[in-house]
């Protein structure tokens, strides 16, 4: 069993990983930068060392001073959380090279993931469904149009090198495609040189929804149910909830178990989460692996009861998962909304600086996960999350009026947070009525 | 209030059995997965090193690179086949002890001695290349070290192969004495008669290069590259300072302040070597002449006629183009080498190597600057001695590997000053005149601007001269006429009239052959529309000459000159 842990990470996630430890008995080490000095994870850890100035590169995301660290204080462990170095394959291959225990997959899995052509065609043979496209690429619009047939419409079109939108055009039949496929080829060969083209099926007002796998050594693989996560602003999730009421049973069903079937086409172990995106029609796609414990892991937590930290770490020392899949009874609904330094009315940009007051909610059914106090100094350099309020109740309803009423209740001063903001969505008409999509923040914005 | 004092923190026992289990259960750094940057302390990882050539990520410190690893980055995959890693040792002084460290060292090393020579590709060009070691005793040359060198320079000169040494020593192998001296005369000798049959040397000086062997084989390329940084000398810094009693500057002996002095042609980063070096190859390889066969459309329509002083004037514009101009549109590949040789380089002058309609042409420029900062760190075009001696150097160059040479003059005259004159503006010029006119290879000299004197005619003594329509060229600046003259150098308009500097007087004198003509308003942007013409001109003057037996055409430049 692993008897010494090191953080390699900061914020929330840190203090939450450094809670588990002490409630299994394993001592602590948490890193920080010089601008962490006195964030609450460098405080509440049994050790702390700081291994370097402020910029990430020069500390959370430094490979050799982290390796130092681990070694310096005798931990047998290392936690990456989430971000930074957690899904770094180097990192863990450099931790089992060194006989350090890295709490989360292989870095061989986390480099199959990584790998994303690789992983799609891993996961077409395992009979997961993908998002239906061409493997090759086309240069002339009969050959894109072939691949667009085989696709199904509409279809996305994008440039083979692409990147930043630019070379991409949406075709919604057949007759538009040609002009569709030119248009973009044009901008492809103007921005990258190259004018191959991929053609993929596009998945229009999708849900985010994925599932939470636990994997033990011994190809014990279970799922822990599903998340929404379809409530996102540029890719950010903002707001997560458990189960997904809004589609039906036997679709979530299927969704999870195809996560399973996932997980086991690459022998995956310790926690990890299926990303799919599910059209209105019920149709679903594998889109990616992440192999590392996710922020919104706490609504899973709520519904199951499974502590999902415990479990990392206890797979991580060479345990068989304790749960079997008809262990898991998901009860309730819970929601989850992210807390963030940032400034809403000014295109949500990052507001660092020092926290005046903090008044966080509590009572029953309600969770925090934050590391901030009153007098700490957000610094400008890591992510703005602050804090993610959870709450469960048994239905969504009660759960989304205990969020609304936890959430009035937060005050953070001095510094700008997307409190009100989250206050607006979990009232917003469509929220309560569960009709979200990736496409939620984007239409209400527009008005 | 810090609340690290506050907390309960659950006293965690801790457990014995953390301290019982094997040493090897716990974790450690396997050896050699870590390496510590001399440069910046930073602890980095093998495999990230190894993928950045070994350069520090962090700091860009250069580690010294094992012979193996360092052919795996230049060599084409699986292409290099060793030569002579069974010449057996010597010990010529009987040294006691020798054979042993030497023997030891294989063992440690796995290297046979402190170089590894063999055939290879680079580029897809066949090669021979070597690579010194540092680790075997600081790279110094003995007998084997010698040898391996000889015979890999020799076996590429019966092969005709171009030769590529990456060289890092110490200097001398001290237990070997004064066989040790010896090997550098024989690798200087054997490189000698790879020269003499044309064929192309390469030497690649890398941290540290130092001694006899920069006393020998690593100075004499043909080009010569350095790594950022390396240190290049004869004596070491520390024997120099002790001998002189003062602290040597920074930078001293370092392969940027040899580049400055002229011994280097270019620093090369590690990571662009393999890339610099397929260029160089590719540039000694024969081409096929392929001519583009440009036409020059005639433009219709009357334009304005200047007089002499307005072409002074505009061929002096603010917004001219200057050779860098000329050299991006007409020679895009254009790869420069820097240096004398001698003391310096000068930036008045830039000399390289390009590709011109298939094949490769040696292009010397007198390089006025953008801006005012670069006309300064230019000397506003006003070439020294070390530009004419470098100009000087690429024409020789040329000469031995069959490549015509385009010179685009550009300079009110050469450089005035204290330092010109001692080191021997008139010498050097005058060395340049007389060295053009037997250059065994065409010359082709075009005037883009203004072509001042003495200055000018130093890279000018060329088997044709062009003038772009609106240049000058003229035994010295017309203010400077007019107060010899005249004493009064506000008459400059008058004097330029009277000195017949324009094109189109200079081709009725038959000092040039031909006019290349300028659009109206030629400036840095509009330069485009003058290339073609120049194009054509390059091409036409390529396609007259290619077939000229040397003799006759240096026969021929002779009578050119002669009949003034």
């Amino acid at each position: 069993m692993i008897k010494k842990v090191l953080i390699a990470n900061r914020g929330e996630i840190a203090v939450r990983i450094i809670r588990a430890c002490r409630e299994m008995g394993i001592m602590t080490v948490a890193v920080c930068s010089e601008a962490d000095r006195n964030a609450l994870h460098s405080q509440l850890a049994d050790e702390t060392i700081c291994i370097g100035p402020a910029p990430s590169s020069e500390s959370y995301l430094n490979v050799g001073r982290i390796i130092s660290a681990t070694m310096t204080s005798g931990a047998d462990a290392i936690h990456p959380g989430f971000g930074f170095l957690s899904e770094d394959a180097e990192f863990a291959k450099i931790c089992e090279k060194c006989n350090i225990t890295f709490i989360g997959p292989t870095s061989e899995m986390i480099a199959a993931s990584g790998n994303k052509a690789n992983a799609k065609k891993t996961m077409i043979e395992a009979g997961v469904p993908v998002i239906p496209g061409s493997a090759e690429a086309a240069n002339t619009p009969a050959d894109g149009l072939k691949l667009a047939k085989i696709a199904g419409f509409p279809v996305m079109i994008k440039a083979a090198l692409g990147g930043g939108g630019k070379g991409m055009r949406v075709a919604r039949s057949e007759d538009v495609f040609e002009k569709a496929f030119l248009t973009a080829q044009a901008e492809a060969k103007a921005s990258f040189g190259d004018d191959s083209m991929y053609v993929e099926h596009y998945v229009e007002h999708p849900k985010h929804i994925e599932v939470q796998i636990l994997a033990d050594k011994f190809g014990n693989v279970i799922h822990l149910g599903e998340r929404d996560c379809s409530v996102q602003r540029n890719h950010q999730k903002l707001i997560e909830e458990t189960p997904c009421d809004s589609l039906p049973e036997d679709l979530r069903e299927k969704i999870r178990e195809a996560a399973v079937k996932a997980a086991k086409a690459v022998s995956y172990e310790n926690a990890g989460t299926c990303e799919f995106l599910v059209e209105p029609d019920g149709k679903f796609y594998f889109m990616e692996m992440n192999t590392r414990i996710q922020v919104e892991h706490p609504i899973t937590e709520w519904v199951t009861g499974v502590d999902l930290i415990r479990e990392q770490i206890k797979i991580a020392s060479g345990l068989p998962l304790e749960y079997k899949q008809e262990d898991i009874r998901i009860s309730g609904h819970s929601i989850e909304v992210r807390i963030n330094a940032e400034d809403p009315e000014h295109k949500f940009r990052p507001c660092p600086g020092k926290i005046e007051t903090v008044y966080l909610p509590g009572g029953k059914g309600v969770r925090v996960d934050s590391a901030v106090y009153a007098g700490l100094e957000i610094p400008p350099y890591y992510d703005s999350m602050l804090a993610k309020l959870s709450v469960w109740a048994p239905t969504r309803e009660e759960a989304r009026r205990k969020m609304q009423t936890a959430l009035g209740e937060v005050i953070i001063t001095g510094i700008k947070t997307n409190i009100d903001y989250q206050y607006s969505l979990i009232t917003h008409k469509d929220f309560i009525e569960g009709r979200t999509d990736i496409d939620f923040i984007d239409r209400i914005s527009r008005g | 209030m810090e609340l690290r004092y506050l907390f309960k923190k659950t006293q965690t026992v801790r457990d014995d059995s953390l301290d019982r289990e094997k040493k090897a259960n716990r974790p450690s750094a396997p050896n050699g997965l870590f390496h510590k940057c001399p440069g910046c302390n930073e602890t980095l990882f093998s495999d990230e090193l190894k993928r950045n050539l070994f350069v520090c990520p962090n700091c860009g410190y250069y580690f010294r690179m094992y012979a193996s690893t360092r052919i795996e980055s230049i060599a084409d995959k699986d292409t290099f086949t060793e030569w002579d890693d069974d010449i057996g040792e010597t010990n010529p002084l009987s040294t006691p002890g020798y054979e042993k460290k030497i023997e030891a060292l294989r063992q440690a090393t796995e290297l046979h001695e402190a170089v590894v020579t063999g055939r290879c590709k680079i580029g897809g060009i066949d090669s021979v290349l070597c690579v010194m070691d540092t680790r075997f005793m600081m790279a110094s040359m003995g007998q084997v070290v010698g040898e391996k060198i000889t015979r890999a320079v020799e076996r590429a000169t019966e092969e005709r192969l171009p030769v590529i040494i990456f060289c890092a020593s110490g200097g001398a192998r001290m237990q070997e004495g004064i066989i040790s001296l010896m090997q550098m005369a024989k690798t200087s000798a054997a490189l000698e008669r790879h020269s003499k049959e044309g064929l192309l040397y390469v030497s690649v000086l890398t941290d540290p290069t130092t001694g006899g062997v920069t006393a020998s084989f690593a100075m004499l390329g043909d080009i010569i590259l350095a790594e950022p940084g390396a240190l290049i000398g004869f004596a070491g810094p520390r024997v120099i300072e002790q001998t002189i009693g003062q602290k040597l500057p920074e930078g001293f002996q370092r392969a940027e302040f040899l580049e400055e002095h002229g011994f280097v042609d270019a620093v090369v980063r590690r990571g662009d070597m393999k890339d610099t070096l397929s260029k160089i190859l590719k540039l000694h390889s024969k081409g096929e002449f392929t001519p583009s066969g440009i036409k020059v459309p005639k433009k219709k329509g009357k334009k304005a006629k200047h007089t002499p002083w307005e072409k002074v004037m505009i061929s002096r514009g603010k917004d001219r183009p200057i050779a860098d101009d000329y050299i991006e549109k007409i020679f895009p590949d254009f790869t420069e080498f820097k240096g004398d040789r001698y003391y310096r380089d000068n930036k008045a002058v830039r000399c390289g190597i390009a590709t011109f309609a298939g094949i490769p042409v040696t292009v010397i420029a007198q390089a006025k600057g953008s801006n005012t900062k670069k006309n300064i760190e230019r000397d506003f075009g006003m070439p020294s001695p070390d530009g004419y001696r470098k100009a000087l150097r690429a024409m020789k160059q040329a000469e031995k590997f069959s490549r015509p040479v385009i010179c685009l003059v550009d300079t009110p005259g050469a450089f005035c000053g204290i330092e010109a004159e001692e080191r021997g503006e008139g010498e050097a010029i005058a060395r340049n005149l007389a060295a053009m006119s037997s250059l065994k290879t065409p010359i082709l000299s075009i005037v883009i601007s203004e072509a001042g004197s003495g200055g000018a005619l130093a890279i000018a003594v060329a088997d044709k001269v062009f003038m772009l329509e609106n240049s000058i060229y003229a035994i010295l600046s017309p203010e400077g006429y007019a107060s010899i003259l005249w004493k009064d150098s506000k008459r400059a308009d008058e004097a330029a009239s009277e000195m017949k500097l324009t094109a189109d007087d200079l081709l009725d004198l038959k000092v040039i052959d031909g006019i290349i003509a300028e659009p109206e308003d030629l400036s840095r942007k509009t330069v485009g529309e003058v290339v073609p013409g120049m194009i054509s001109c390059i091409e036409s003057f390529i396609k007259e000459t290619k077939d000229i037996p040397a003799e006759d055409l240096i026969s021929s430049r002779y009578g050119r000159f002669r009949k003034f």
